[in-house]
């Protein structure tokens, strides 16, 4: 098999990676912006895509399968993001002999957007909730829902993903504002700009089940993972397993997800996310028709490599494990850094990161595409890190991802870690006790601690002013080069 | 001892200094002690500071004139350092603080996706001004006050770079 990357960033490198271990050669498409990124440096070969606006590069359906055509590829992976759940691209890739490594065009023909996914799940007995059955005309035909249904709903794009596309609206001026926004961004990050309407639930959890399905109809699932921590519906920190879930519950959800799958003929790595009530009952939202941002937590707690899974479905051959080998062990939990500026509301941050150093150590794991100097283009998303730690117990895990946070220097563009290294000490994370709307009341937290670390950079500021250069021992010594001394003993020595 | 006056996140401190050995510290600041000890030393420095309840690693850049790039925890504090003479503190020789006026600057790096507002055009505080769009995300840029949209400096579909202004408001 040869495969073609339609994606960048730290999933590229990802996908590389389990790649070059099983042998298979990859293709990488770039885009001017990523010439210098790191995936470039481990891909066996590399495909230019020209300009680097997304619509230009990753979103471009005919120059992706054109570059996987050229380039002499069997398969194209899209990752995240982009094109991975567009049906125009699938179909493009179909349509010139390629395997796309998702699902097929006939299951998204059943499943391919977030309507068509709800009438599905409809079927199979899943409880939904309240909003639109098609998509809305317009801001008018919003508002009416909207009043129906009860405030406050949310806004959701029908081709979006990645909790992208999405705003929640308090009223009916919200409605006719963010219609508008919502719309835009659709159209822009998923090439579609189709708009409906969901009742937003009092203080859900998010759990989701991720499964993986072969095409000679073998279906394993690979446990769930509660994605809580969310901000404004874009997840920051994912664990495996769940707090909430007893084994009745896993059970019920796992049953329903594998029945909605089944019901849409579904191949390859798919999540059916839904949100769980306090009194525990649960309702679907969506599925996931592609390798998710958080797998890896779910590999952590399997071993089993999701990509791997995927590329021998994509291969026609059967999954290399059954649903009696699955089992999750221990626990593990991803911290999301994004370059984003938690002091100013989260902006995103593109710029270079001038010094990087990863932690690592015992069930700590890093994927990221980063190196000291590389540089984090304003065209794409903030994501530039996934810290992902591994205990026998939730307990031990946050105590690794403690240290891990410590350890890790990104130097260059501010992130998200001060929000990290808050939220694990916190006690309402810590015990278990939260839910989606957790981070909204979480800000004061993360400002205090904030306040804390400027008082630490004042004293910080200070001893750097006021040291003198010579005041510490290795100054000397750094003076000669090593490589120029063990030159010049080469030179006497002549060895 | 030393003293200096610090300015971080428009706040100020006063830290003031003693050295305690070879490349350690012992700073005051709000009558709490902090320990600092120089770890690496190189273009940039690293620092391990400490107090009872608190135990970071830091890294430190020493910037021409009295500033300092400080980054904790993966984000940044840039620092104005000036040591306290006699008879009051010295006047900075930078002010980082940026006075905008009436302009709108943009925050970040993007493009302009759409332009809500006309030039002359009333506006209250909080009213959507443009829509400027950056790693994916549609960020609608607002009005800071109440007042009249004096001049549009950029055009649907423009690349704006950080810092550059985008609308005047009078």
């Amino acid at each position: 098999m040869k495969l073609f990357i339609a994606n960048r960033g730290e999933i590229a490198l990802r996908i590389i990676r389990t790649c070059r271990r099983l042998g298979v050669r990859t293709v990488l498409a770039y885009s001017e912006a990523d010439r210098e990124s790191l995936p470039m440096r481990y891909a066996d070969e590399r495909y230019p895509l020209n300009g680097s606006m997304p619509a230009e590069t990753y979103l471009n359906v005919s120059k992706l399968a054109q570059g996987a055509v050229e380039t002499r590829c069997d398969a194209v992976h899209p990752g995240y993001g982009f094109l991975s759940e567009d049906p125009r691209f699938v179909e493009e890739c179909e349509g010139n002999g390629l395997t796309f490594v998702g699902p097929s065009s006939r299951t998204l023909a059943k499943l391919g957007n977030k309507l068509q996914a709800r009438s599905v799940m409809k079927e199979c007995g899943v409880p939904l909730i309240p909003g639109s059955d098609g998509p809305l005309g317009s801001e008018d035909e919003a508002v009416e829902l909207a009043t129906r249904i009860g405030f406050p709903v949310i806004i959701k794009a029908v081709y979006g993903g990645g909790g992208r596309g999405m705003r929640i609206a308090k009223d009916a001026d919200e409605v006719m504002r963010f219609f508008r926004l919502t719309r835009l961004e659709a159209a822009s990050a998923f090439g579609r700009g189709d708009i409906y309407i969901e009742k937003r639930l009092a203080a859900p959890r998010h759990i989701e089940i991720q499964a993986v399905a072969d095409r000679r109809g073998k279906i394993v699932s690979l446990g769930e993972r509660e994605c809580s921590i969310q901000r404004r519906h874009q997840k920051l920190v994912e664990e495996a397993p769940s707090v909430a879930l007893d084994a009745d519950l896993r059970k019920k959800l796992t049953d329903v997800a594998l029945k909605g799958l089944r019901a849409s003929d579904y191949t390859n790595a798919g999540t059916v996310e839904f949100l769980v009530d306090r009194n525990r009952e649960f309702y679907f939202l969506e599925v996931n028709k592609r390798l998710q941002v958080e797998h890896l937590v779910t590999e952590l707690t399997t071993r089993v490599d999701i990509v791997e899974e995927q590329l021998n479905v994509a291969a026609g051959d059967s999954l290399s494990i059954s649903q009696n080998e699955v089992e999750v062990v221990g626990w593990a939990i991803n911290c999301r850094i994004n370059a984003e500026d938690p002091r100013r509301g989260f902006i995103p941050t593109p710029g270079t990161v001038i010094h990087y150093h990863p932690p690592t150590g015992p069930g700590v794991r890093i994927d990221a595409a980063l190196y000291s100097g590389c540089a984090i283009p304003e065209y794409y998303d903030s994501l530039i890190a996934k810290l992902a730690t591994r205990g026998t117990t939730r307990d031990e895990t946050i105590r690794r991802m403690r240290v891990a946070l410590e350890e890790t220097e990104i130097i260059g563009v501010p992130t998200t870690v001060p929000l990290h290294v808050e939220l694990m000490r916190d006690d309402s994370f810590v015990s278990g006790e939260f839910d989606t709307t957790f981070l909204d009341g979480f800000v004061p937290h993360l400002n205090s601690r904030i306040a804390t670390y400027a008082k630490l950079a004042a004293v910080v500021a200070a001893v750097e002013k006021a040291r003198s250069p010579k005041s510490w021992g290795i100054e000397r010594h750094r003076k000669q080069s090593t490589w120029r001394a063990a030159a010049r003993t080469r030179a006497i020595t002549g060895s | 001892m030393k003293s200096f006056r610090i300015q971080v996140n428009d706040e100020s401190y006063t830290v003031s200094l003693e050295q305690s050995g070879r490349g350690r510290y012992q700073a005051t600041l709000d009558g709490i002690i902090f320990d600092a000890e120089i770890t690496s030393n190189g273009d940039i420095t690293s620092w391990r500071v400490s107090n009872g309840s608190e135990d970071v690693h830091a890294k430190a850049m020493n910037l021409p004139n009295d500033r300092v790039d400080v980054w904790l925890a993966c984000m940044p504090f840039p620092a104005t350092v000036q040591t306290v003479g006699i008879g009051g503190y010295h006047v900075p020789t930078e002010s980082r603080a940026k006075s905008v006026g009436g302009e709108i600057r943009a925050l970040m790096p993007g493009r302009i996706t759409s332009i809500l507002v006309k030039e002359e055009e009333d506006v209250i505080e909080g009213a959507p001004l443009l829509i400027l769009e950056a790693m994916k995300m549609q960020n609608e840029i607002t009005s800071p006050s109440n007042g009249k949209v004096k001049t549009i400096f950029v055009h649907e579909g423009e690349t704006v770079k950080k810092d550059s202004v985008l609308v005047s408001i009078e």
